[in-house]
């Protein structure tokens, strides 16, 4: 359970931080940002920390069911628009793809 | 069927938070088993059957999406902290890409730069919405920090992770075939690929290619979407 307090305590932290200095950066990204800086000083993860995850990482695509189900709400949004927005997400694939697979193999031999 | 929704119970059931709570986890159950009943593959990830159950019976009770999110937020709430927990499986990412870290980064920035510019170029031509120009921006991130991200910047959530799971789906069914096309084609490049193009659903497309794959697509998934998370909201 102390895993799940120090996962709350660093989301107020960077919750806090984020309206305090109005960071255009998500309050979480920046507890994450914190908590990753603790873990490095330290040089291990707690084991509470360790435990809390195995249990929550299994359960993550469900904490997004929610907010995903708000498609509904962008019917014609999709009506209009979804052929095109399906061409962009597949078109833009190809040049990530290269360059990122390009750069990994670059300077050595296949 | 109008008939049966409009019984007072039913009624009642419907305008419950926790009804609609107990239906995602419902649907997120059902997701899971189908994704195993289908050999776990890439093509149908436990997240994308229940968003689509869950739609359904919205569609078919005609319940609003601010009703059902009075008990979505109960889960909903957990977004938070789980975005927080990313920092642990990027912790042990860090050490292991100490040995090749400059290509590492650079594959990571410049490739994810290449599909967002990309696709972000084509929405602002092509369809011209400041939303969901900004949106499309997050599409190459994971769900959680999608949502997030795309929430703070002023763009549509639920869009950001409609973008992301069908940027998954197509990332994992075709970076595959095009690498092995290009001859690019090495399993590391393949794995790191893989996490930058298409997030969690192509690490779990990468675990059925092998173990060098998925490491590296796992590493390269929490990378980027670090890396957007900080950087977006000073370009955009």
């Amino acid at each position: 359970m102390s895993g799940l307090l120090i996962l709350l305590s660093f989301l107020l932290f960077g919750n806090l931080l984020q309206s305090g200095l109005d960071l255009p950066v998500p309050g979480s990204i920046i507890g994450m940002l914190l908590l990753l800086v603790l873990l490095m000083l330290r040089g291990k993860t707690p084991e509470s920390l360790q435990n809390i995850s195995k249990v929550l990482s299994p359960l993550l695509p469900l904490f997004i069911i929610p907010v995903s189900v708000g498609i509904v709400t962008q019917k014609e949004l999709l009506a209009d628009n979804g052929i095109a927005l399906l061409v962009i997400m597949t078109v833009s694939l190809i040049p990530g793809a290269i360059v990122c697979a390009a750069i990994m193999m670059a300077g050595k031999k296949s | 069927m109008n008939n049966f929704l409009q019984q007072p119970l039913i009624a009642e059931l419907l305008h419950t938070p926790l009804f609609w709570a107990t239906l995602t986890i419902g649907a997120f159950i059902i997701g899971q088993r189908l994704y195993h009943l289908l050999g776990n593959t890439a093509f149908l990830p436990p997240i994308l059957t229940g968003i689509i159950l869950v739609s359904v019976v919205l569609e078919i009770t005609g319940i609003s999406f601010n009703t059902y999110m009075e008990g979505g937020q109960y889960l909903h709430l957990m977004l938070g902290p789980v975005v927080v927990m990313l920092a642990v499986p990027l912790y042990q990412f860090i050490h292991v890409m100490r040995k090749e870290w400059l290509r590492i980064s650079l594959a990571i920035s410049l490739g994810s730069a290449a599909t967002v510019g990309t696709a972000v170029a084509m929405t602002h031509y092509l369809i011209g919405i400041p939303e969901i120009t900004t949106t499309m921006a997050t599409k190459s991130v994971t769900t959680p920090v999608a949502v997030t991200l795309s929430e703070q910047l002023g763009g549509i959530g639920a869009l950001a992770s409609a973008f992301v799971i069908v940027t998954g789906v197509f990332g994992a069914l075709l970076v595959p075939p095009l690498l092995k096309a290009t001859r690019l084609n090495e399993p590391k490049a393949v794995g790191l690929t893989l996490g930058v193009c298409a997030h969690a659903i192509g690490t779990g497309r990468a675990l059925e290619l092998g173990n060098e794959q998925a490491a590296y697509a796992a590493m390269a998934m929490s990378l980027t979407a670090t890396l957007h998370a900080v950087a977006l909201p000073w370009l955009m």
